[in-house]
């Protein structure tokens, strides 16, 4: 009985997950003709995909994704702890409905809706086009299009961070904080060495699959990196769209898929191996 | 101690209290801010009346965006994409999956950890890997056809939307009162249909809500499926949105937040919102 609900997902999902990844790994190790798409079928094979993406200047792209990523995924923590916080501890019923509903929404509103609105509102003619001057940062710089970058990663991330957060606080026994508080602790130390000490595990994992989440993004960094900020979906997609450099995006993707799948599975084993019941 | 020293102490923690209380607070309110006005000007500028983006706030009203989007042909041969797409992904993924999830939470076989977080992998292996490798897959099994593909691409990434949350639904389901209805005669199928997909129907449906509104706003996958004939709404924006910022973009962004937002009263009604996270342990 067991074997029979699982064939149906082995015949129809299995290969369509397995398929791909094998032709990208067959695809990277193709020759690249130019002026052709896709790979030299007759070529040998060979392994000048990969010695090309290891050139320095390409760590800049990786490094600039992790960094920008990483940023993003931080800030969205900031902000988002004390959402759930509020939304798991303090929020009647009536504003818990209100504000879950709103999680939710903005977390299905589409990408490219919030990234638009990110862009009007924050750009040279937007009302609040004022926030980078806040920090020196002129909206036409590269330095202004990292801004927008990181604002519209966050606003993706942080319904997502969020709703991971009250899952995560909802576990906690809130008669801890009372009975710090009742002992005397000040509320910031209660927050600090109860609540989000207890809650590190979840804090963690759902950093961990924010900053997944940021990494991969395509979209952000097309429609408001302006060409200073490119990630390496980016330029996946323009080995695609712009050169038909078929191996050479293909080897690409091996290296972006190799090092998302190793740096989520990695953070996370390190957090559930010091701390059992994280990730649940 | 003194009594003026312990005042003393009393008072500077009420103030770090309050202040604590403050930041708090403000944290909060940055929250919604950040995730609210962006979308207020959004909707307020989809209703300018001048023709170029000039600044905020608008100094006249119309609706010719949103005219100017009902006779564009072009978003709505992508709406109509999008619906079938993600209407057979979200079909196939749901039956597909929650076969899956409950065979999977009964099975005892050795690498069971293993075949669950592989089929969950569509979640981890970024979206324009998946689409790159479909696209090169499917061109090597000689499929050209635009909806072919991406209806191959959005099956794969809605999949592990509907695993997962019925997995999760499924945990709380004592497998006793399946094997009661075994023990009381009841053939295995009918068991399965009357007893175990009843109790986990809240899981199945978040899933597959998830799973459509996935389909339904992906670009990582679709941006290398679509053909010259065939594409998805977003796919249709992003162009848009590059080749020229445009207000007919906030007009559709508006009928976006409509649709999301009866989606979720939809979802709270048939569901209840707390299917997302749960009550939690301490659930009040």
């Amino acid at each position: 009985m067991t074997a029979l609900l699982l064939w149906p997902a082995l015949i129809i999902v299995a290969p369509l997950l397995l398929g791909p990844l094998l032709v990208l790994g067959h695809e990277s190790l193709k020759p690249f003709v130019g002026g052709r798409i896709g790979g030299d079928d007759a070529g040998a094979l060979t392994l000048d995909n990969y010695a090309q993406i290891a050139a320095p200047e390409y760590a800049r792209y990786f490094l600039d994704t992790f960094r920008i990523s990483f940023i993003s995924a931080g800030l969205a923590m900031v902000l988002g702890f004390p959402m759930a916080h509020f939304i798991a501890r303090r929020a009647g019923p009536l504003m818990r409905r209100v504000l879950m509903g709103g999680l939710v929404g903005t977390l299905f509103l589409s990408i490219i809706v919030r990234v638009y609105a990110i862009a009007v509102s924050f750009g040279p003619l937007g009302p609040l086009s004022g926030f980078g001057r806040l920090f020196g940062i002129a909206p036409a710089s590269p330095d202004g299009a990292e801004l927008m970058v990181v604002l519209s990663l966050m606003n993706t991330t942080l319904p997502l961070v969020a709703l991971t957060l009250v899952g995560t606080l909802q576990n906690i026994n809130p008669r801890l904080e009372e009975a710090a508080m009742s002992l005397g602790a000040p509320r910031w130390k209660t927050f600090f060495q109860v609540t989000v000490a207890m809650s590190l595990p979840g804090i963690l994992s759902a950093g961990i699959i924010a900053y997944a989440f940021c990494l991969s993004n395509l979209v952000v960094p097309m429609l408001v990196g302006r060409g200073f900020i490119l990630f390496v979906s980016n330029l996946i997609y323009s080995r695609f769209s712009e050169v038909a450099n078929f191996p050479g995006g293909a080897a690409l993707s091996i290296v972006m898929m190799v090092v998302s799948v190793a740096l989520f599975y990695g953070l996370l084993h390190l957090v559930r191996a010091n701390w059992q019941e994280a990730g649940k | 101690m003194s009594d003026s020293h312990v005042n003393g102490r009393l008072l500077s923690k009420r103030m770090a209290d309050a202040l604590f209380e403050a930041a708090y607070l403000s944290l909060v309110t940055l929250f919604i801010a950040f995730s609210l006005i962006p979308v207020l000007v959004a909707i307020v500028l989809s209703f300018d009346a001048r023709s170029f983006i000039g600044p905020f706030p608008p100094t006249a009203f119309s609706l010719r965006w949103y005219e100017r989007f009902l006779a564009d042909n072009y978003y709505q041969d992508g709406l109509v994409n999008s619906l079938i797409i993600a209407t057979v992904a979200t079909l196939v993924a749901t039956v597909v999956g929650t076969l899956a999830a409950i065979a999977l939470s009964r099975a005892t076989f050795r690498g069971r950890a293993l075949l669950q977080a592989a089929l969950l992998s569509p979640l981890v292996v970024p979206n324009v890997v998946l689409g790159f490798g479909m696209l090169i897959f499917a061109s090597r099994l000689g499929i050209i056809d635009g909806m072919t593909r991406l209806i191959m691409g959005h099956i794969l990434i809605t999949f592990p939307y509907v695993m997962r949350t019925t997995a999760a639904s499924l945990v709380g389901i004592k497998a006793s009162y399946y094997e009661a209805a075994l023990s009381l005669g009841s053939p295995p199928w009918k068991a399965l249909w009357q007893i175990t997909l009843p109790l986990a129907r809240t899981g199945i449906i978040a899933g597959a809500v998830f799973g459509f509104v996935t389909s339904f706003d992906n670009v990582g996958i679709s941006i290398f499926l679509t053909d010259a004939f065939t594409f998805t709404l977003p796919v249709a924006l992003l162009a848009q949105m590059r080749a020229n910022l445009d207000l007919t973009i906030a007009a559709l962004s508006v009928i976006f937040i409509v649709a999301t937002v009866l989606l979720i009263v939809v979802l709270d009604r048939v569901a209840g919102l707390d299917v997302v996270v749960g009550r939690g342990v301490y659930g009040r």
